[in-house]
């Protein structure tokens, strides 16, 4: 009970729950009501440790108890895992209630297809019967000349697929009824020239057509299966409330053994030249071109049923057969390959499994678990497109054997006549990723450290966060073009005029040999299966959505700037020519050969990023003749915001190596330093620029002395009053620990004395040696040095312990912590630890900087750097790269800034800490015991206990759930849950917005959105002059005004020189006093990058009038009720003393008062 | 000022009937005084003051009749502002601030302000020693509508930009200045350090045995011993003990221990098992196992 008054107060302090946003955070807000009800009010369910009580713990073990504790030991990670696939299943499962409808609507549509008037018959081709509200689902060129129709009622109704099979699952449930037609509207010989699809369509049209008349069904529209055009379906919605839980799909299918299968073999023709093109070709006896995929589509219409009954034999064999579809299912639906042409969707997760089931590779005694696993490990070590596999027993003479269809297909897996290949339109690129994620899901299964559940099954990937760059094709119809010009007529006859599946293949081979080495993955998205209304035409080709296309980059070969190709005069040199027409050239290398290569232009590191895409473009213009402008690259599009320099476009990484180089430079003189009383023991880096994490990393400034005043006897810069705010000058900071010795004193002010001895001593020897301009203090020293200042800080290792100690009044030494000394230890051994730890990620993944700069310019933007500090948002995006699970780590900044937008929206922060398991220190037992105990144990106690016990201290992140609140530990926890909770919503918003964006080519297109916080939320905004915000040039929307600040170009001289004006910033010195002084009444945050607004918001608690006392009375003033005193806040007065203490800084003062609500 | 006064005739219960020149007094024996950053300032704050009376204090620095007990000093008003702000009333002997009211501030050795900790630069409660007890009252009595000012012509009080740039300029510190405060500070710790280990010489000669065997035994006073025992090193101890006798012990011997070891483990797995239900029962009460 205690507790929960405990959230309850907390819950109306700080940000009230953001009731007044934009509307689409309302929608969002809305939406995560909906979704997670408890979020919102439920705060109940706080975990409750149960205590079994003795008598349970030890009674005597049955048989089948022992069993089930020792299953869960051995075959999972604990019981947990096989606990959590139980309770997916249950989610996902349909209920009872919902079979009943389902059922009962099936008859209601059954008895009405059975009710079909018969019809007239008339030619094919004439569709007066038809009224005008409903169309005929199919592309009607070229024209079909022969042929009689005419409708009559089906010769059955059945179910078929995933609901008769007990396969189907939620959401988006889809039964399939095959409506079969009477064999007497049919002749055998309709198989050419589309006859049989186009009868086909106009006996759905005609069934719509008697649908429509009912009052029994909701909504009914037109769909294809699979996104194939020739396939059309049509999709019925039940009527009332629960018209989109779930919907009934129509095929038609023609009688069971109408045509022969032996008709549809790969290499049949079933369209005629001379029909298709209209032209009468002379020579008759040219052999016509195989049309394997019209082939297998109408073959595809005639086995539903036997498919069925197969699948029915072996799910009764198998008790778990069901629940390992349903879970193998959820796997691939997460990885988007369930939809669209050529996807691998539920029939085929149905066949696989039948597949290990018949061939024995799976036993029928497996549960859901072990099926989902074999089931990956066949995929990912299975290669369907070099050895395909049949489930068909014995084939009769007349199948078409295993080569015959590899010849036809790119991916092969024969159904279980023999005849049909049910991965026909699957491209190798889809297996290619398929069998990519099962790898993956199988790595990072049996690590403990990860949490295999989510990254398994709860983690969708879609493909603008799992593909480093992603590029769409926007004007389809200009792939028509491309069709001729690579002389695709045969296929493009057997795709039936679909020119963008016919030149997909093409396109993904030339992309795959032009990238080669680059990629590790080339993925394209399917096109999704479209839906048009019956009284519209079937939607053209060129309507489909972009066809996007996505990297998985090699990060250490995708960035390089030469493809170097064979030697001039080998055979060779003619492909690559022919590949790289024009761009290839014969050059010359160092160690003398003289090959052909090509060379692209890239200089920094955000432009040599961008090499694919010049490739890409290359490639496209070169032989599909797709135009530039069809390619819209979607990569480094976010990487605007951290962009400096004007000439060369630079995301900073040049920049953070000229800092790191100074300060390599900087640590050998040191180490080399003689002369001090003491030695260095060690010299690190304690700074974000020094691990390549720094925003915008410190420039080497050149100072315009004119624009400073001079103060003599120190020789350094002074501000000059009237001038605006110099450039702000960032001291980089080194910690240098000096050796241990019995002469440093046993006394904390005496250290800190003799550290200022070491620091003048130090700055002594310093300028005499290498002329550093240098300013030593009692904290630190500077040193001005390449136009950088780095400010050196001597370290004592014992000091912190000599912090903790004390003598109680009995004498005895007594050692308690303080936060002092935790303070001190942080800055003097943590830090310097992290930095360079991170700095050894930078070096093995080249993006990591980058993406750490996206995050914290993303944090900053939004007002949070105050509550996510630089350290922690470091370690967050760390993580990302430490544990990708279930991707691979980000190859690209704006794929890493994505993942890190889904961390912070999507992790279940309430109940597990987040493990950054830096140098891999943690095992599996210590990640598991963690993150039990984390659940189970309030979270102070444990990690006290925890961090005594071992030294894994600074390994660990954790950030604060709400039950341990008051707790902050280590790099910054998010001590408040009411920030958390709006960092969580604030972040979820931004990646909508932005995977939106970056997808939708519609769309507006301005990634900065993202970075522009909505300030409608706070009470005051206090708005400061551009001229004395150094930082300005930083800012998110950089204004057009700029102000001289003191810095001229020209070389930098790298030593001598006066002292600059280090570390002087308005904005920070100005909110230092406000929350110093107001603290306790009010929150204040501010984009440290530029930011010219300081956003203030009252704690509500602060407005609660408070009794009359010595120690609550600051900035308040008196109210008189009757005859009781209480204090409130002088808001007038705090109000103007917000722009007293900034004078100079604070343009204006905005109170919101129309917003207050005490 | 307009605003000012509204606020005022709105809250002095005491004295309604002649609030608008006479001092307001409040039920803990407070007293209000307005205080205005400067003249044309249109807001206020209220000032909380009292004689500093407290039972315990002992303090020579804070005489109980001549100290004035103020509260709510705002952020920019420095010890000497709050000095000559005070002397309308009578000339002030000292002036101390600090966070919180409470006992006097840390004696320590007075260090130079380099090595001081930074002040926090809020709200202030202060304690003003006037040289007369007569100023006290007078500082009472002061009516509440007209405010002290900070900043006036006369003593121009430095805040935001222009405060900042003085602060940064005499964060300059000279090497030399420095280094003699070092200096300094070094050889008075040393003195201190010696004083001791001579003090400590004397007491272990003190101890020490005579010619005919005697040792003289004294009780010393606090604090003296050479090395005070540590925490850690009283738990070392223990923990060695633990060991051993854990050692000592024989583990599954006995039939029925090896029993009892199987039943221990039974109920761990029993206990790993309810809590794993818990967690999912907890994770299925947030709707955590929806996949999309």
């Amino acid at each position: 009970m205690k507790n929960k008054q405990k959230v309850a107060e907390d819950l109306a302090e700080t940000i009230p729950a953001d009731s007044n946003h934009e509307e689409q955070e309302q929608e969002a807000q809305i939406k995560a009501k909906r979704r997670n009800p408890e979020e919102a009010g439920g705060d109940q369910l706080v975990y409750h440790p149960v205590k079994l009580s003795r008598s349970d713990l030890y009674r005597p073990p049955s048989a089948e108890e022992l069993n089930q504790l020792k299953e869960a030991e051995s075959l999972f990670h604990c019981s947990l895992l096989k606990m959590q696939m139980e309770e997916l299943l249950k989610e996902v499962a349909l209920s009872e209630r919902k079979k009943q409808q389902i059922d009962s609507f099936i008859q209601t549509v059954t008895k009405l297809l059975q009710t079909v008037p018969d019809s007239p018959e008339f030619e094919v081709s004439d569709l007066s019967w038809l009224s005008s509200a409903v169309k005929v689902p199919f592309l009607l060129v070229p024209k079909t000349k022969k042929g009689k129709f005419h409708m009559t009622p089906p010769a059955s109704v059945d179910l078929i697929g995933s609901y008769p099979l007990g396969t189907c699952i939620k959401p988006h449930i889809m039964v399939d009824l095959a409506v079969t037609i009477p064999a007497d509207v049919l002749h055998p010989k309709d198989i050419l020239n589309q006859r049989y699809p186009r009868k086909r369509a106009l006996y759905l049209s005609g069934l719509a057509q008697h649908l429509t008349s009912s009052s029994d069904i909701g909504t009914m529209r037109y769909s294809c299966l699979h996104g194939n055009r020739l396939r059309p379906v049509l999709l019925l919605a039940p009527t009332g409330k629960d018209f989109s839980s779930f919907t009934v799909r129509i095929h038609v299918c023609p009688p069971p053994g109408f045509f022969k299968p032996n008709r549809f073999h790969p290499q049949k023709n079933n369209i005629r030249t001379e029909w298709y093109t209209g032209l009468s070709t002379s020579q008759a006896g040219t052999c016509e071109p195989p049309t394997p995929h019209y082939n297998s589509s109408v073959l595809g219409d005639l086995l539903p049923r036997a498919h069925l009954q197969f699948l029915s034999a072996i799910s009764s064999q198998c008790s778990a057969f069901a629940d390992g579809v349903a879970l193998l299912k959820v796997w691939v639906r997460q990885r988007e390959l369930n939809q669209g042409t050529g996807c691998f969707n539920g029939f085929l997760s149905s066949m696989l499994l039948a597949y290990l089931l018949t061939t024995h590779r799976i036993s029928n005694t497996m549960t859901a678990y072990q099926l989902l696993r074999n089931s990956l490990n066949f995929l990912a070590s299975t290669d369907l497109t070099v050895n395909g596999i049949s489930l068909a027993r014995d084939p009769d003479s007349t199948a078409p054997s295993l080569a015959e269809f590899h010849s036809a297909f790119q991916v092969v897996f024969v159904d279980p006549s023999g005849h049909l290949n049910m991965c026909a339109d699957m491209t190798t690129c889809t297996y290619r990723q398929l069998q990519h994620e099962a790898s993956v899901s199988m790595q990072f299964w049996d690590n403990p450290t990860v949490d295999a559940f989510h990254s398994l099954l709860m983690t969708p990937k879609p493909m603008i966060r799992t593909s480093d760059h992603v590029f769409q094709l926007c004007d389809l119809v200009k792939l028509q073009s491309g069709c001729k010009k690579l002389n695709l007529l045969n296929e493009l006859m057997d795709h039936c005029g679909d020119y963008v599946q016919t030149m997909l293949p093409y396109i993904l081979s030339l992309l795959q040999q032009g990238l080669g080495q680059r990629v590790c993955l080339l993925t394209h998205s399917r096109s999704p299966d479209p839906e048009w209304s019956l009284d519209s035409e079937a939607p053209k080709y060129k309507a489909q959505p972009p066809v996007s296309f996505g990297l998985l980059l090699r990060p250490d070969l995708a960035m390089s700037v030469l493809e170097r190709g064979p030697a001039a005069d080998s055979p060779k040199a003619a492909e690559f020519r022919k590949l790289w027409g024009s761009r290839s050239e014969l050059r010359r290398f160092q160690d003398g050969a003289i090959t052909e290569a090509v060379l692209w232009e890239a200089e920094t590191m955000y432009q040599k990023r961008l090499v694919p895409r010049q490739i890409i473009t290359h490639l496209l213009q070169l032989h599909a003749a797709i135009p530039e402008s069809c390619v819209r690259y979607v990569a480094a599009m976010v990487d605007d915001v951290i962009t400096t320099g004007s000439e060369v476009p630079s995301t900073g990484e040049e920049e953070s190596l000229l800092v790191v180089q100074s300060y390599d430079d900087l640590s050998r003189k040191l180490w080399r330093q003689e002369g001090l009383p003491l030695t260095i023991t060690s010299v690190q880096g304690a700074h974000p620029a020094l691990r390549y994490t720094q925003v915008f990393p410190p420039l080497p400034l050149k100072l315009d002395y004119s624009f400073f005043e001079r103060e003599k006897t120190s020789r350094s810069l002074v501000l000059k009053d009237s001038k605006p705010c110099p450039a702000y000058i960032t001291p980089i900071t080194v910690i240098c620990h000096m050796e241990g010795s019995g002469k440093w004193p046993h006394d904390r002010i005496a250290i800190r004395h003799i550290r200022a001895a070491f620091h003048i001593r130090l700055a002594e020897l310093i300028k005499k040696h290498h002329n550093y301009t240098c300013r030593p203090c009692p904290t630190h020293l500077d040193v001005w040095k390449d136009g950088l200042v780095f400010r050196i800080q001597v370290a004592y290792h014992r000091e912190p312990q000599v912090l903790r100690e004390s003598v109680n009044a009995e004498g005895l030494l007594i050692v308690r912590d303080n936060e002092e000394a935790q303070a001190l230890e942080m800055a003097t051994v943590h830090k310097p630890q992290l930095t360079s730890t991170l700095h050894g990620l930078q070096q093995q993944h080249s993006c990591f900087g980058a993406v750490c700069r996206l995050a914290k310019r993303w944090l900053g933007a939004q007002l949070f750097s105050e509550d996510i500090t630089e350290d922690t948002a470091d370690l967050l995006v760390a993580s990302l790269f430490l544990q990708p699970a279930p991707f691979t780590p980000p190859g690209s900044p704006q794929v890493g800034f994505l993942r890190f937008l889904h961390l912070l929206s999507s992790f279940d922060w309430r109940n597990n800490p987040l493990i950054v398991n830096l140098n891999n220190q943690l095992t599996g037992k210590d990640t598991l015991s963690l993150t039990l105990t984390h659940t189970h144990t309030p979270l102070y106690p444990f990690l006290k206990d925890f961090f005594s016990k071992t030294s894994l201290a600074h390994q660990l992140l954790f950030i604060a759930s709400p039950a341990e609140q008051s707790e902050s530990h280590w790099f910054g926890l998010l001590k408040k849950f009411q920030m958390l909770q709006r960092v969580v919503m604030v972040a979820a918003e931004s990646l909508k917005v932005l995977e939106q964006q970056l997808m939708d080519s519609s769309q507006m297109q301005d990634v900065r959105v993202v970075m522009r916080p909505p300030l409608d939320a706070y009470d005051v905004l206090i708005h400061l002059n551009p001229k004395q915000v150094p930082l300005l040039s930083q800012a998110v929307d950089p204004p057009a005004v700029t102000f001289s600040r003191g810095v001229i170009t020209g070389s930098v001289a790298q030593s001598g020189g006066a002292l600059p004006v280090i570390d002087y910033n308005p904005v920070s010195l100005y909110l230092v006093e406000l929350r110093e002084a107001f603290g306790d009444l009010a929150l204040f945050f501010c984009d440290p990058y530029g930011g010219t607004v300081i956003a203030v918001l009252w704690k509500p608690k602060a407005f609660i009038p408070l009794p009359f006392k010595t120690s609550q009375v600051s900035a308040r003033r008196m109210e008189v009720t009757g005859e009781e005193v209480t204090m409130v806040p002088n808001v007038e007065a705090i109000l103007e003393d917000f722009q007293i203490m900034g004078k100079g800084l604070v343009k204006s003062v905005e109170p919101r008062i129309e917003k207050w609500s005490f | 000022m307009t605003s000012g006064v509204k606020v005022h005739t709105k809250m002095a219960p005491c004295k309604k009937k002649h609030a608008s020149s006479q001092s307001c007094v409040l039920p803990g024996g407070f007293t209000v005084l307005s205080l205005q950053f400067s003249s044309d300032s249109v807001s206020q704050h209220k000032l909380y003051v009292k004689e500093h009376r407290v039972r315990a204090e002992k303090s020579s620095r804070r005489p109980l009749d001549r100290t004035l007990f103020v509260l709510n000093i705002p952020p920019y008003c420095s010890q000497d502002v709050v000095r000559e702000l005070f002397s309308q009333f009578g000339t002030v002997q000292s002036v101390e601030l600090g966070d919180h009211p409470g006992s006097l501030m840390e004696s320590g050795p007075k260090l130079s302000r380099f090595f001081r900790p930074a002040e926090k630069q809020g709200f202030k409660v202060g304690y003003i020693v006037f040289q007369n007890s007569t100023s006290i009252a007078a500082a009472k009595s002061h009516p509440h509508d007209i405010p002290l000012v900070v900043c006036t012509d006369q003593r121009p009080v430095l805040t935001g930009v222009q405060k900042w740039i003085k602060q940064y300029t005499e964060s300059l510190i000279q090497v030399d200045k420095l280094q003699k405060i070092v200096d300094s500070f070094m050889e008075e710790y040393d003195k201190k350090k010696e004083e001791e280990a001579e003090q400590q010489r004397k007491e272990a000669e003190q101890q020490q045995e005579d010619e005919e065997g005697w040792v003289k035994v004294t009780r010393g006073h606090k604090g003296t011993k050479a090395r005070p025992h540590s925490e850690a090193a009283n738990q070392r101890t223990l923990q060695k003990e633990m060991r051993k006798k854990k050692r000592k012990e024989l583990m599954n011997f006995y039939t029925w221990q090896h029993r009892n070891t199987q039943k221990e483990h039974i109920a761990e797995l029993r206990k790993k098992f309810e809590e794993d239900k818990q967690r999912i029962a907890l994770l299925r009460g947030q709707r955590k196992f929806r996949p999309y």
